[in-house]
């Protein structure tokens, strides 16, 4: 009898901590995946001249076209920094699923595979036993193997991760200076060339002309708080990416879990920000 | 040696900005004070213009740089990402093998109650597993 208990109290025991409690981690990086994903600015910067292409004239068109040719060169490569990244925080998801080390499937296939010759002389009642002794013994160790896996990954990840995020930091500065340049040129031809055109000769061009003049300025407006909603994003992965580097031997605990939590939030919401932008 | 160069490409292309904003200025209090004439203030703007395009150039520069520098920060995630799915990949075969050790049992009970059916049965479902388990290595 006493026996029996003991066995249960070991079991419980097993499968309590056999439990990985990633959840957090998984959250984390899935919403980093889909933030880094988010390729909207990289693609305004490379359809730069498109947009400006109207407004300009002589020398400075044709330097806008070598700037053309060269933003369209760089755009793969500034692509696969995105998805380089995305790639990254997906496998880390992956690794930290719920599903990705989960064998009592198989376990059960092992018990229901025996069960299935009760002419062989085979005792159900024992083989449920077995098969639940091998379940909870497997979660156990595969819970660990989980937790060692994502360790190595999130070490062997960050310093490479980090300076990846700080390039993309740059990069959408740049894209929004960039953006800045572009704006001033377009808002600007109309600031020079509406006061010429006052006068009632040319009233219906001029009311054209500040027709078109609006929904530039506000597409410009709108697209503007996207540049520090993209610095502010990428910074919250860095932070979270560290703060699990940090507590690596330490990311079941509650504090941690929480805080975890807290990031993945965060960018979640900076993701729908944009996103509303957007729309 | 990369960031420096960056730095310094970004603050150049700030200056001219700033260049062509002050320019911009100076077009706008020329228009509204009457002093210049339209082909004027048109060949002006085509100056800041011109300076725009200067300063966006380099920042195409500065992003190239960027993404030159993180050549081998993304080999080094492209690493991480290979060795994760390696761990995938071993749970996954672990989980082959115990479809093999199921098949296993199954043979083990049917050759020790001696019948042939059960036998040949549990021996193709073996061969499968190790097949399988084998195929995840290639």
């Amino acid at each position: 009898m006493h026996a029996k208990l003991g066995v249960w109290a070991l079991l419980l025991t097993l499968t309590l901590t056999g439990c990985a409690n990633l959840k957090e981690v998984r959250e984390y990086a899935g919403e980093s995946a889909k933030f880094s994903a988010y390729t909207e600015l990289t693609e305004r910067f490379r359809d730069t001249y498109y947009r400006e292409q109207p407004y300009l004239t002589g020398e400075a068109e044709r330097l806008a076209q070598v700037n053309d040719i060269k933003r369209k060169a760089a755009y793969d490569d500034l692509l696969t920094i995105h998805q380089r990244v995305a790639l990254y925080m997906q496998t880390l998801a992956r690794l930290s699923g719920e599903d990705t080390f989960d064998l009592s499937g198989n376990l059960d296939s092992l018990a229901g595979g025996i069960k299935e010759h009760p002419d062989l002389g085979i005792d159900k009642q024992q083989v449920d036993a077995i098969a639940d002794l091998a379940n909870v013994v497997t979660r156990w160790a595969t819970a660990s193997q989980q937790q060692r896996a994502v360790r190595e990954m999130i070490k062997a990840g960050d310093a490479p991760l980090q300076t990846t995020l700080q390039g993309m930091k740059r990069l959408v500065r740049y894209y929004r200076a960039s953006h800045e340049n572009e704006k001033r040129t377009v808002l600007g031809f109309f600031e020079v060339e509406l006061p010429y055109v006052e006068d009632p000769e040319h009233r219906l061009l001029a009311t054209l002309a500040r027709a078109h003049l609006q929904a530039k300025e506000a597409e410009y407006q709108a697209v503007q708080p996207q540049y520090e909603a993209a610095a502010q994003g990428i910074e919250r992965i860095a932070e979270g990416h560290r703060k699990l580097l940090e507590n690596i031997d330490d990311l079941t605990s509650q504090a941690v879990r929480d805080s975890i939590k807290r990031f993945a939030k965060d960018i979640k919401a900076i993701r729908k920000d944009i996103q509303s932008i957007e729309g | 040696m990369a960031l420096a160069n960056e730095m310094e490409v970004e603050a150049f292309a700030q200056c001219l900005t700033e260049c062509a904003d002050a320019i911009h200025e100076r077009i706008k209090a020329a228009i509204k004070n009457r002093e210049i004439e339209r082909d004027q203030a048109q060949s002006m703007f085509q100056e800041e213009s011109l300076l725009r395009q200067r300063a966006n150039g380099l920042y195409i520069d500065a992003a190239n740089s960027v993404v030159a520098g993180l050549t081998e920060p993304q080999d080094a995630l492209l690493a991480a990402i290979d060795n994760a799915n390696d761990r995938i990949q071993q749970i996954k075969e672990i989980a082959g093998f115990i479809d093999l050790v199921t098949d296993l049992a199954v043979l083990a009970a049917a050759v020790s109650a001696a019948k042939p059916a059960p036998i040949l049965a549990a021996l193709k479902e073996v061969k499968e597993d190790v097949d399988a388990v084998n195929s995840q290595h290639s």
